[in-house]
Formats: structure tokens, sequence, C-alpha cells
């Protein structure tokens, strides 16, 4: 962290550039930003207050709470989460605390198997120098990478089928193997280039004191690409977190996730804008909490290897 | 029959000695415990009943509450308990499937049959799916043998699939006695929920398309006179045929109301998983359906398509010629869209729905037109169609009416494979008896749960009126569905397998026509095409078989 | 299982390693391993006997369901890691690394793809009285014929040619986070917001919301700077725009992401001797900042066209496939033909094909951007 902060700081070796310059590319910088964030928040915005307005709200657009509409807890009774039916028994309340800790489960189970396979292929294929049949490293890693090509749903036969014939139908562990393959290509090539960013020469001292390959790679480098993971790690979760398609197809009564509970919202009566907002509300903000904790390590962390 | 329950209903109303007598002896045997029997009970108690549980919560009280589904559920227990002993079905399990949709239908049925669980001692699993996912997931778990589900809640359209694969398990005969299933209007009794002369479907639901429109707009003295001023000859007011429709359509662009833009028909020009083409379909109905004819969609002993005939073209290019006077962005616009984005919130003046618009106008919050909306028939046509003849025939009797009885609504359908186990048979067929129950079903209909009126005692005016509707609006509203489910000249729709993908193919294909991509008649002939092929796909000879089963031919 | 060539020639640093590769197994444990391998293989070979001649019928012996081979498997797998590090010593422990990523991948997709070719081959529709029917090619010569196939194919061109706008974006908010400036930890966390929204959110608060054409904010501020209709679904060119648009709001923070890690990682003296040799803002972007970050742009640039090529959910729900097949995507259509219209033997063929045009598609553009990086850097 502060190897990067120091290399950012300005370069003094050249005279200072004029300060109205230096000013107005300030000025620019932070309007960028600033207009930026506002794309980036708006809609979500929109989605947690559109979680509390009334219907009528809704249909005229209403923007600001307190100003423009009084805010309800119309879409969170919906779910059974406002404060007048927290404490009691809410049937919405029961299916999404179901398929809430039904999403964590498989999320972080797949995210957690699918970093373990995936930084350990990475590594080899950063190190070392395969050969299976006629392909070599590139040809594995095209190979893993075109598992993501193939438009999901054409598998919804062949993935019932299997699954029925291994009763992985509705149970978190189908789910979670599944998930594991579509996120696994993503976290071998992000670990790969994080592992090629970190310089040979420690596996080499590694040696040197007398590791083996798998010591040096326990001991010495996974430390360091650690925060890597946390990358890796936070991009399959989101990934995961609101997979659709396969969660609708295997899943029935035990196995079942929150993204079908949102589409669930529309349906032959009309759109419930509130429940579905106060849904996406609830369902987005376990990721963004996990953002926020471990922002620090999204980034930063893909930068090690920072031996430079 | 419909005069003598009314009589029953209201004793206070219409005194006799019969009624008087009635209650005395249904008060004595409350008093004894019984000691007259569980049938006399029944009959005072149910003088209450429906008026009991249509109180809950009342209409424009707010949505119901979970503890109000129970409540209903428990009030209607009163059939089960006389056929089923406490704690019979004790430790058997079964699997539920059906929609959830914006948290209705299954979380409904939940409600419903808490109190059932809790009586018999049965366990229910639940398994929900969003309204797109619904027909895949059936198709693909009958293709998979991968049926997980002992209950089932479908619509009538895929009987076939499923009826007539043999993955249902039949009616029981004290199943028929306890819903009643002669009350079931016309329209929804055998051929609809039978196949090959077998019952398998318990109607919870009853579908047709009705046309809403918007009072206000159509008493309005400033469009009135500019509506003669404009050059027209007969009087401002309701539409009563397609042709008036086009011309209020072409009329109203760019005329205000309460400072508002005035809108006319509302086409739906955007797929919507096959139910788009109902749509198309209610356009078309009045131009297609030839009273002397019972087919509309398909030539009954080829199966040769209607869709290019010059009525169903003549439909579309109705469309095209409205489109330019809708709302800029009505390609966008779904009948989901039309129905609750547009015509609730206040826009537009004249669209077909199902009966959900009626349902939710005044009860739910969303809409803004709960005083000012009424209901019709679907309107006719001053000709129609002859397919015969390749004519258009003027009606003696007038302009040609042919209400669409579109998708005919959801059933509980209970799965064949409970068929080996007696015991859970028994509580499968039970639990579907208890949610398709005569009374429950008055409460569903009268309040949001996806579900319409459906039989003949949902039609007693006093009753909804009872419960807190408006007498105008529920009047309008219910004999605009009766007059629909009963009209000799009703589309009904047809029962074969995979109907659904002719409805995707042609939504498909119509989005390219109301784009302006292809003018309609070579469109139409497209989708001729594409219906030919996925007749030969699945099967000539028997989808004819099946459709001339299912216009009762 | 011949997967691994035994490079017994191959000289002793043959690799980024420099351990002595060529390190031999001791006679004993090479035995040992190879038995270890070849017991495993039965083991499971026999379960996998079993449970076929139980499920033809041809035997009563055997499991309800296949969840044995599911067990039988990772022991396997485990006995042959095992073996592979007895019988080849320090090779085998590298093969170990990436044995357990291949083996799961291959399990999982061995099955599914192997029956997605058949069915492609079939002409079977989900509501066909008969089933299944064999028809080879035909569906393939009846894809060459379909108009809302290739339409789709043409609107990828232009998804995928808008990948470069994104990637155009989201570099320079890798570039703005990257400068100095405060609240930085804020601006990263905002900036990931939109990715973690999922996409039946995204269409339906955004898509449906959002832009809804008579209230919504988008079309209200539409009005305000002058806009009379704002449509943004009804035409075809706006309504592909619209739709790339909330494709892009969600998809941008992920290539900023990485793209600002590589950033982050580049040698800062580079860059600070550019500025000594007199190198403005821009020239020491493009001539130093850019070549240096092309191996990382050409890794986020090819995952991201992979799931644009994908692209479907927003479509569905938006726009149905848009004005006329406007905004339609092929895993749009396909989605259609084998969801709505159950033909599932269509509906594979369609995707065997697209995945068939992508792999070519990808392999052409390695190869390009290789030899562009190599002529570059």
């Amino acid at each position: 962290m502060t190897r990067s902060t120091l290399a950012l700081k300005p370069v003094q070796r050249r005279p200072a550039a004029p300060r109205a310059k230096r000013t107005l590319s300030r000025v620019l910088i932070y309007a960028a930003l600033l207009f930026w964030t506002i794309i980036c928040l708006f809609p979500i915005y929109w989605t947690v207050t559109t979680s509390f307005k009334s219907a009528v709200d809704v249909t005229q657009a209403h923007l600001v709470p307190w100003v423009d509409f009084q805010p309800d807890w119309k879409g969170w009774r919906s779910l059974g989460l406002s404060p007048d039916t927290l404490f009691g028994t809410s049937t919405a309340r029961s299916e999404f605390a179901n398929r809430f800790v039904n999403s964590i489960i498989t999320s972080v189970g797949a995210s957690l198997l699918a970093l373990i396979l995936g930084s350990l292929a990475a590594y080899g294929l950063s190190r070392f120098r395969y050969k299976f049949a006629w392909m070599r490293n590139d040809d594995i890693l095209f190979f893993f990478m075109s598992q993501l090509i193939l438009p999901p749903v054409v598998l919804a036969l062949p993935f019932l089928v299997l699954y029925k014939a291994l009763a992985l139908l509705d149970t978190r562990l189908g789910l979670v193997l599944l998930y594991t393959l579509t996120v696994l290509p993503i976290v071998i090539w992000i670990m790969r280039d994080q592992f090629n960013a970190i310089p040979i020469e420690l596996d080499e001292a590694a040696f040197v004191d007398g590791l083996s390959t798998w010591g040096a790679f326990l001991r010495i480098i996974l430390p360091l690409a650690v925060p890597g993971m946390m990358a890796a790690f936070i991009l399959s979760l989101v990934l995961c977190w609101n997979e659709y398609f396969f969660a609708a197809l295997l899943t029935s009564t035990d196995a079942k996730t929150l993204p079908v509970m949102v589409a669930s919202q529309t349906g032959s009566q009309g759109i419930n804008w509130w429940s579905m907002a106060a849904l996406s509300t609830a369902a987005i903000a376990p990721l963004v909490l996990v953002g926020i904790f471990l922002e620090r390590y999204i980034v930063s962390g893909l930068t090690t290897g920072a031996g430079k | 029959m419909v005069k003598q329950q009314e009589h029953d209903q209201h004793p206070a109303m219409h005194p006799s000695r019969r009624t008087v007598l009635k209650s005395a002896a249904g008060a004595a045997a409350l008093g004894t415990s019984g000691a007259l029997g569980a049938f006399s009970e029944l009959a005072f108690a149910q003088a209450n009943l429906r008026a009991e549980i249509t109180k809950i919560p009342g209409v424009g009280k707010g949505a119901p509450t979970d503890a109000d589904w129970q409540k209903v559920g428990e009030l209607c227990l009163g059939p089960t308990k006389a056929s089923i002993k406490e704690g019979e079905f004790k430790g058997v399990e079964l699997s539920f499937m059906g929609l959830n949709n914006q948290n209705l239908h299954n979380l409904l049925f939940r409600g419903f049959l808490k109190p059932w669980e809790a009586y018999t001692g049965a366990r229910i699993s639940w398994i929900d799916l969003a309204q797109a996912d619904y027909n895949p997931r059936l198709q693909q778990a009958i293709a998979t043998g991968t049926v997980d589900f002992d209950i089932l809640e479908m619509g009538a359209p895929f009987e076939g699939d499923v009826c007539g694969k043999g993955l249902a398990s039949e009616m029981p005969d004290w199943v028929k006695k306890q819903i009643d299933v002669d009350d079931y209007v016309d329209y929804l009794k055998p051929p609809v929920g039978t196949w090959n002369g077998k019952t398998y479907r318990v109607t919870i639901d009853g579908d047709c398309h009705n046309f809403n429109y918007r009072t206000d707009i159509f008493s309005d003295p400033t469009l009135a006179k500019a509506w003669k001023d404009a050059g027209n000859s007969t009087d401002w007011g309701v539409p009563k045929t397609w042709q008036q429709v086009q011309a209020v359509t072409k009329f109203l662009k760019g005329k205000k109301i309460k400072n508002q833009n005035a809108f006319g028909y509302l086409d739906a020009p955007k797929p919507w998983g096959g139910f788009g083409f109902y749509f198309l379909g209610s356009r078309a109905s009045a131009y297609a359906k030839h009273p002397d004819d019972k087919a509309w969609l398909f030539d009954i002993d080829t199966m040769k398509p209607r869709i290019n005939n010059p009525a169903w073209v003549r439909a579309i290019q109705d469309v095209i010629d409205a489109l330019p006077f809708e709302p800029a962005d009505q390609l966008n616009a779904d009948p989901n869209t039309t129905g609750f984005q547009q015509f609730l919130a206040g826009i537009g003046s004249m669209i077909p729905w199902w009966g959900d618009i009626g349902q939710v106008a005044k009860a739910s919050d969303t809409s803004v037109i709960g005083d000012v909306v009424a209901f019709d028939i679907l309107p006719g046509s001053d000709d129609v169609y002859n397919s015969k003849t390749g004519k258009w025939d003027k009606l003696s009797s007038g302009p040609n009416h042919a209400p669409n009885c579109a998708y005919l609504g959801w059933g509980v359908y209970v799965m064949a494979r409970v068929n080996g186990d007696e015991k859970k048979h028994k509580a499968a067929w039970s639990a579907a008896a208890h949610l398709g129950g005569k009374d429950l079903s008055l409460w569903m209909v009268m309040y949001p749960s996806g579900f319409q009126a459906h039989r003949t005692s949902h039609f007693l005016y006093d009753e909804w009126v009872a419960a807190g509707y408006d007498r105008k609006y529920i009047t309008s509203y219910l004999n605009s569905q009766l007059a629909s489910y009963n009209h000799p000249n009703r589309a009904v729709e047809p029962r074969i397998p995979g109907i659904f993908q002719y409805y995707s193919i042609a939504e498909d294909e119509l989005t390219k026509i109301f784009a302006g991509k292809v003018d309609a008649q070579t469109g139409a002939n497209n989708i001729a095409a594409a219906w030919e092929k996925l007749t030969d796909q699945i099967g000539r000879e028997r989808q004819i078989g099946l459709y001339k089963a299912s216009l009762g031919v | 299982m011949r997967l691994i060539s035994m490079q017994n020639s191959v000289p002793v640093s043959d690799d980024l390693h420099h351990q002595p590769a060529a390190k031999r197994a001791r006679g004993s444990r090479k035995i040992a391993g190879r038995a270890l391998v070849l017991l495993a293989s039965l083991g499971f070979l026999l379960v996998l006997f079993i449970q076929i001649l139980h499920t033809t019928g041809t035997s009563t012996a055997g499991f309800s369901d296949w969840r044995p081979i599911l067990i039988a498997y990772p022991v396997w797998a485990v006995a042959f890691g095992i073996g592979q590090v007895l019988t080849r010593g320090e090779r085998g422990q590298r093969a170990l690394f990436l044995l357990p990523a291949v083996f799961f991948t291959v399990a999982v997709v061995i099955f599914p793809t192997i029956f997605g070719i058949y069915i492609a081959s079939l002409d079977w529709n989900l509501s066909s009285i008969e089933g299944p029917r064999f028809s080879g090619f035909d569906n393939v010569r009846g894809m060459l014929n379909d108009t809302y196939y290739w339409n789709a194919l043409g609107n990828m061109v232009f998804y995928t040619a808008a990948v470069l706008g994104e990637y155009a974006i989201a570099f320079g908010l890798a570039l703005l986070l990257s400068a100095e400036i405060r609240a930085r930890k804020f601006f990263r966390v905002v900036f990931l917001l939109p990715m973690m929204l999922s996409p039946v959110a995204v269409s339906w608060m955004i898509g449906k919301s959002l832009m809804e054409y008579r209230f919504g904010p988008a079309a209200t501020l539409a009005r305000y700077l002058g806009w009379d209709n704002p449509a943004f679904f009804a035409s075809p060119w706006m309504a592909r725009f619209s739709i790339q648009a909330m494709d892009a709001w969600v998809s941008i923070p992920f290539i900023m992401i990485i793209l600002l890690a590589g950033l982050q990682a580049m040698p800062k003296e580079v860059q600070e001797a550019a500025k000594v040799d007199g190198a403005n803002g821009w020239q020491s972007f493009w001539h130093v900042t850019f070549p240096i970050m092309l191996p990382v742009s050409i890794t986020v640039l090819i995952i991201r066209i992979i799931f644009k090529l994908k692209l479907a959910d927003l479509v569905i729900n938006v726009t149905a496939g848009g004005p006329g097949g406007a905004t339609d995507t092929v895993s749009s259509f396909i989605y259609r033909v084998y969801r709505d219209r159950s033909n599932v033997g269509y509906g594979t063929a369609l995707a065997m094909v697209y995945l068939l045009m992508i792999i070519v598609l990808l392999t052409v553009l390695l190869r390009l951007s290789k030899r562009w990086t190599q002529k570059i850097v």
C-alpha cells in the first residue's frame, strides 16, 4: 500500500506546471468523477427509493423522499420486513430468508471452490510448461475460457438429465458445482496475471532455502497473492449471487435462491415495483457490504508483485 | 338455481316459512352439537360463511395479508372436515408447483393450505416459479422425466402436454362432489379440464378478455362536441365495433382530457412469452369467428392456419393503422405495460385484458382510474369473414361479437405419480379440493389473487356489494365477464399441445410487421408457413384430432 | 488416460522454475504410484460398469441413481494425483497444480457437451408426441435460412464493437482513479456498485422504470434537454443504444477494476522518465502507458467480449428482441427457441454453431493481438 502511494506522489524533478493549468485539470478530474458517480449511483438510489414508495408515487416517478413523496413501508411490508410486520409471521419473509441463506451458501461455496482450484491451476500455468496431448499452456487457458462461451440456455436439458441421474437436483451442492464451473475461468485468468507479476526470484529464493515446489507455493507465494485472491473472490461472488438461469432451472424447494424471487415480482397483475425494488435492495446490500469492506483488496491487491 | 341460492342467503330479506324453519333447525342443531347431523349445520353456517369470509379484510381496506389468507382458509375447511378425519394424513409429504406472481398464487395457496395442513397432518413443500419460467420448466421436466411435484397449478392450454402424456391423475368422484363441478360456468365445463373423457382439472380461475374503457372520456362534453365538429354523424360514446374503435383512436390523438394527452385504443405489440398473441386475437375474433363456424384459428380438418386469411390480416392491419395514433413508445409495450403501466395509470381509453384490470382498478392503489372505468364484452364487427365462402358476411342480427376466451384460466391438477400411494392420493386431492372449494373461490375472485370469476355462484352481485364493492362498478364488471363466458359465438382457446409455441412464433413475426419491416399479408403468410412447419413437427394427425376435440366437434 | 506426455528427454530448466525437473522418482515409488493409479482406475470403471448394467436393466444389482459416480470420481482423481507424484516426482508435483481444475472442469462439462452435440443432431420439439427424431445436419441447414438468426448475428457485431467504447470509458475511469485524488476509497466503492445489481433488477428498475416513457427520470431529463418524444426503445437504433447503455453501465466496473489494477502495478519510473523527456499527458499515455497496459487490456477485452456475446437477460426483459428484432441477440433468440418454443434440438444446434463461430473469432483475435503486442512492445 505504501509503495503505491509513494509512487503516486507528484514528480518533483521537473518544474511545477502553472498553477492555473493544474487547478483546471483538478477541476476537470473531479467533475468527471462526480459525473460518473451520479451515473453510477442514480439508478441504485432510484431502486432504493422505489422500495419506499407507494403505488402512485411510482407511476408518477417522484424523486426525492419527503420532498416529492411521503415514504411508505409498502415495499418492505410485502416482504415482511417493515417495522409493523417484522415480528409477525410472513410467508414472504420466510421465503426471502430461506432463499437468502441459500444464495449465500451457494455463492460463497462456489467462489471458494473456484478460488482454490483456480489459484492452483493459475500458479501452475504461470510457472510451468504443460503439455496435454497437443495442448500447451495457452491452449489449456483457452480450454478453460471456452467454458464461458456457450449460452447457458442450451445446457438446460443436459444438466437436467445429468443432475437427475446424480441426484443433484434441488441441492445446494449441485448449484455450487455448476457455479464453480462458470467462474473458474475468470479466477484462473485473473490469478494467472497475478502470479505472472510475482517475480520468479521469490520462488528461487524459497528453493534455495530448501522448500519443495508446493512448499514454496504455500508458504511464500500464496500469502503474497492473497489480496489478488480477494479480488477474484469478490468478482466470483457477484457473478454467482446474481445467477438466474440455472437457479430457476435446477432448484425446487431446498436450494432456491434469491434472483428468482426478484423476477417473480412481475406477473399477470402488473409489476410490484415496490416489492421488486425492496427485493433488489435487499439482494444488493450484502454485496455492497462485501465491496466496502474488502474494497482495498480489490485494487491494491491486484498490484502485488510490486517488487519493483 | 341461482334464485334458490339467493333465497337461502338472505333469509332476513326474503323470509319464508322454509327459510325460517331451516334457520331454526340449524340453530337447534348447533345447540345440540350436531344432533341433527353435519349437513344441517353446514347449510346454516354456509349462509353466513360466504358473507363472513368476503369481509376479510374488506374491499378497499388494503391488500390482504398472510393472516387473512389463513383465516379464510380456516373458515373454508368445512367440506374437508366433512370427509377427512383430523390428522388422517399425518406423515404425508406433498410438493406443490405453481407460480409466485407478485407474491400471489403460491403464496396465497400457502396461506389457504396452512389450516388444512394443521388439520390433516400433511406437509406441503412449495416450488415457486416466475411466470416466464413456467412453461419451459414444465416442458423440460416432462421431457426429462424430472417431474418432482405432486400437485400442479397449471393453465388449461397446457393440458395437451400434461394430460395427453398421461402425467395427471384422474379426479375422483368425491372431489367432484366436494367442489360442486356443476357450478362452473358453461365454457369451463367439459371438454375443458378433461382429456379423453376423463376429468383432471380443479378449476380455480376463468379467463376471457373483456373490454375495459374510461367512462370519463366517453362522456366528456368537450370531446363530444369536437367529435361532432369533426364531421361524425354518430354520437360520441363507447365504441361497440372495431371500426368505431379505429375511428375513435384516430380522433383522440392530440386531444386532451383533464390536461393530459388523450389516447384511444392501446395495442400491445411487444412479445410477452406468447401471451401477447391473445391481444391480437381479441382484435381479430370478431372478424374471424363466424357464428356458423366453430374454428377460427385453424381449419378443422387439416389444421391449415387461418392466420393469413383476410380476417386476421385485417386485424393486423388495424394495429398497423392505429399505432401512429398511440403513444410514441407503444412498440415497446407488452400487455403488462398497456394494462398496468398505461391504462391503470390513466393513459389510453380502451384496452382488452383479462379480468385482472377490473380486479385491480378499484382494489389496488396502483390505479388512478378506479372511479372512471367500466367494462363490456369485446367490440364486434360490422362484417365477419366466412371461411367457407371466402367472403365477408353482414349478419342480420347486427354486428358480430366473438368474445375471446383466452387462456381458459388456471387450475389445480394432481399428478399421476401419487396414484400408487392411496393415502397420498387422497391427501393430494383433498388439498386440491380445498383450494377449489366453492366458498374459498368466492374470496379468491373478490380479492387480488390473479384469479377471475369462474362459477355461476360468483355472479351474485349482492354478495360483492356486501363485501364492499360499488354496485355500478361490479355490475358492469361481472356482466362483461358473464356475457363473454356464455356468449354463443365465443372464441375458445384450443388446448392442443404446444399451443404456446404457435403464439411465440407469431409474436416474433408480428413485431417485424408492426415495426414496419414487412407488410401485413407477407408477415401473416410467414406466420402461417412457420405454423405449418410446427404442426408437422409436433405431429399433424394428432393435432387435428386434438383440435377437433377441444372444439367439441 | 495418456493425458500427460512424459518428457523424459527435456533439459533441466525448461521452464520458469530452476528446480531440477528431472529428479527421478525412485523405482519402488514409481511402481507403487502406477499400481495405485491402476487400482483406482479399475475401481472406478467397476462402479461405472455396474451402474451401466443396472440402468440398462441387464442386472438388478446396482444403485438407484448415479450418485456413487459422484463419489467414485473424486476418489479416482485423488488416487491419480497421488500416483502422479509417486511416479514422476517433481513433475508430478507440478502437474498436481493443474490437475484439480482440469479434472473438475472435464467432469462437469463432458456429459453435457456430448449430450448437447447429440441433441443438436435431433429434431426434437418437447411437445411432439413421437419425441426426438434423428435429423443429422438438418438443423444447421435450417439455421442457414433462418432470418432471425442472421439478424441477431448482425446485431452482435454492433454490440461487440461497442465493447471498445466501454473499454475506453473504463480506461478513462481507471486513469482518473489512479490520479491523486481525495476520497479514492469512496469513489472506488461507488464505481463498483453497478456491477452488483442483478441483471433482472437492472432490466426492470432501469429499463422499465427509470427509462419509462412518460414519467421516468431519464425521459424527464431528455425532455428537459429538448427531446420531445424520448421513446428509448421504439426505434431500432435508439433501442440498440439504450440496451447497450444499460449493459455498459453494468459492465464498465468490471473492466475498470482490472485496468486499474494493471495501472497501479505499472512501474512509475517509466512514466516519470517519459515526463522528463518532455512528453505531455497524451503522448505519455499513448506511447508509454497504453503499450504497457496492452496485455491486461487484451485479457479484459477478451473476457468482456465473451460475456457480451452471451448478452440475453437485458434484451429478453426489456425489449423482447426489440422493435422488429433490432435489439435481438443470438443468445436471446436461442432462449426463445429453446424455452418458449421447446424446440430444443434446433436451439442446441444454433448454440453449437455459435460456439464454433466464437471459438474461431477468439482464436483469430488472440493471434492478432499477440502479433500486435509484439510489434508495439
